[in-house]
């Protein structure tokens, strides 16, 4: 059941319905039960492995207080030099109870999404040495939302260990933090110390916040339906024939695919919260106008925002902190001093950032190669940073002029545009073989003799994306400027609302694109 | 106070530690600026900041600075 579906509306209007009525004691677990029917129905007996990850955590979380509780108890009237002892010892019983959540959960990600990929390069390797011996294949079948779910879950059991948060002592609390339904397809990635509470709180009926939420949901299908899945018709027909475009056919093909993911991606998180707000819950933001982004930095704090922050949190920060990166900062410092003696230590721990980001999106080589292509860009500006400070001030560059915004802006889309060749593309060599075909200049006519608009789509699909784009962009302008757009509507007459809600409705209706079974086609960040 | 204020200008130099309550808040400090002090701090003070400390309400200003390195040095 695909969330761009009647049988999802149908499922929300239930739930909602069931959840409104309830008493107010038991209506978190009327989400616990909505959700897990829900996942039953998408993953049927691969819903064991949630399950799994469940009870690990809620074990491991439960285990990490004990010890702290204990360690508490014994310290009391102790001399310091045992409180320390007894502290390492504690701390060390702890970091063998996060290593085991960490290899359960880890481990069945990897078991499940990254073995075939593992066999396949590690019989490469073997081919290469001559040894004879193949590991086998297996079919893959994910649980839905295992990516997500499991982030989720690690970032639960070391928010424990680290003191944020207490650990729940009621196991089915855990299981709807993991399990709650409208987030298991796209995230985003929910911390327990957010999201428990309002989970388990019990929400009334209200008009405004319902009406808010069903709003965004709107806003969500317009974008995925109307401008992600029409662009993705010409996408697909120009990736999945490579070999017959070149040039600027490429080149539009690249910009619609990053129209379309765009679109998808943050149409999905619009649905997603806007389902959320129906029961009074507010899911964490995943998209804040990334291409307004001055730098890569920029654009990978306001994309995917919940994915980034997860990487700073649990990646970057425990190895730049790990005693490895501390003595490099320390060496490296004493080397190189001044502004080098402070990038080598960032450029280690970054590494594993971008890697684990590339590998995150999928088992394929591509990907390892996306993270680094991010990570050798970011490496690339840090590193030239003060050369380009040099040039700016040799120049007298007004950095705050709006020319100089735009500029850093569409270099910030060029580099995003070449990322986004690399994640489509089938694979690297594929990606490789379509960015040599864009240097053909041959072609650019086909701009303008109609050519394009027999490539997938229309030429009244094309307006119809070009509108949907104009139309995206007005309203991310407006919310850049710190404009609430729903409540603007909200204060106007209700002759203009409801014209406007229609207007929505019926242009989804019209210009939705639709798959088999009236059914939307499924989001590209569900496959991960 | 006054030798982590020296620690914090000599890693980021041109920022008013002194006032600015907001540091994280406000994105006046980095991801990769906290690592570069932690580190200094780290070396300066003989303490140990791990990740767990890593929160915004430990960053945010000079002083809630100055309170964690003072509770790690009781540790």
């Amino acid at each position: 059941m695909t969330i761009v579906s009647l049988n999802f509306l149908a499922f929300i209007a239930i739930v909602s319905l069931i959840y409104f009525i309830m008493p107010k004691k038991i209506k978190w677990i009327v989400l616990l039960l909505a959700s897990y029917v829900y996942y039953f129905i998408s993953s049927k007996e691969l819903t064991g492995y949630l399950i799994i990850t469940t009870i690990s955590i809620y074990l491991v979380a439960r285990g990490l207080e004990k010890v702290d509780i204990k360690q508490k108890i014994e310290c009391e009237g102790k001399e310091r030099q045992l409180k320390k002892q007894l502290k390492n010892k504690a701390k060390k019983k702890k970091k063998l109870l996060i290593l085991f959540a960490v290899l359960v959960n880890v481990g069945i990600l990897v078991f499940l999404k990254y073995c075939n990929f593992l066999s396949e390069n590690i019989n490469n390797l073997l081919n290469l040495v001559k040894i004879n011996y193949e590991l086998p294949f297996r079919t893959i079948i994910l649980p839905l939302g295992i990516s997500y779910y499991t982030l989720q879950a690690i970032s639960y059991v070391v928010d424990v260990y680290r003191g944020k948060c207490k650990a729940e002592k009621n196991i089915f609390k855990v299981a709807l933090f993991l399990s709650f339904f409208p987030q298991m397809l796209e995230g985003p990635i929910g911390r327990f110390e957010e999201l428990s509470h309002q989970l388990c709180k019990p929400h009334e009926f209200e008009y405004n916040r319902v009406k808010f939420g069903i709003q965004l949901m709107l806003w969500g299908f317009f974008k995925k339906m109307v401008i992600a899945d029409r662009a993705g018709l010409y996408v697909n027909e120009v990736f999945n024939n490579y070999s017959q475009y070149s040039g600027i056919i490429i080149v539009v093909a690249v910009i619609l695919y990053t129209i379309q993911i765009y679109a998808d991606f943050s149409g999905c998180i619009d649905i997603v919260r806007g389902t959320s707000q129906i029961f009074g819950i507010n899911l964490a933001e995943n998209f804040k106008r990334p291409f307004f982004s001055k730098n890569i930095q920029e654009f990978w704090r306001r994309w995917h925002i919940t994915l980034g922050a997860w990487l700073r949190e649990y990646i970057f920060y425990p190895i730049s902190f790990s005693k490895a990166c501390m003595n490099l900062t320390v060496k490296s410092k004493k080397i190189f001093k001044g502004y080098i003696g402070n990038l080598i230590p960032a450029a280690f721990s970054l590494f594993f950032v971008w890697f684990v980001n590339g590998i995150w999106h999928g088992a394929s080589w591509k990907y390892i190669f996306y993270g680094l292509y991010y990570y050798i860009l970011t490496m690339i500006g840090m590193l030239f940073e003060p050369v380009f400070k040099i040039i700016i001030n040799k120049l007298k560059i007004n950095v705050n002029s709006f020319s100089y915004r735009l500029w850093q802006m569409i270099r910030t889309t060029i580099i995003v545009l070449g990322g986004m060749l690399i994640f489509r593309a089938s694979r690297l060599k594929v990606a490789w073989e379509i960015f040599k075909s864009i240097f053909t200049f041959e072609n650019i006519g086909k701009l303008f003799n109609g050519d394009l608009f027999r490539i997938g789509i229309t030429s009244g699909d094309f307006i119809i994306v070009v509108i949907g784009v104009v139309i995206m962009f007005v309203v991310s302008l407006l919310q850049e400027k710190g404009i609430n757009i729903r409540e603007k509507i909200s204060r106007q007459n209700v002759i203009f609302r409801w014209i406007l809600y229609y207007g929505i409705i019926f242009t989804i209706i019209i210009f939705g694109i639709y798959g088999p079974g009236y059914d939307a086609s499924s989001f590209i960040y569900g496959q991960f | 106070m006054e030798e982590l204020l020296e620690v914090l200008k000599k890693v980021k130099p041109g920022v008013d530690f002194e006032n600015n309550s907001n540091l994280i808040d406000e994105e006046i400090l980095d991801p990769f600026d906290i690592v570069s002090i932690v580190a200094a701090i780290n070396e300066e003070f003989d303490i140990q900041i791990t990740a767990k400390d890593i929160v915004p309400e430990n960053f945010n200003s000079i002083d809630k600075m100055y309170a964690l390195v003072e509770k790690l040095e009781e540790e």
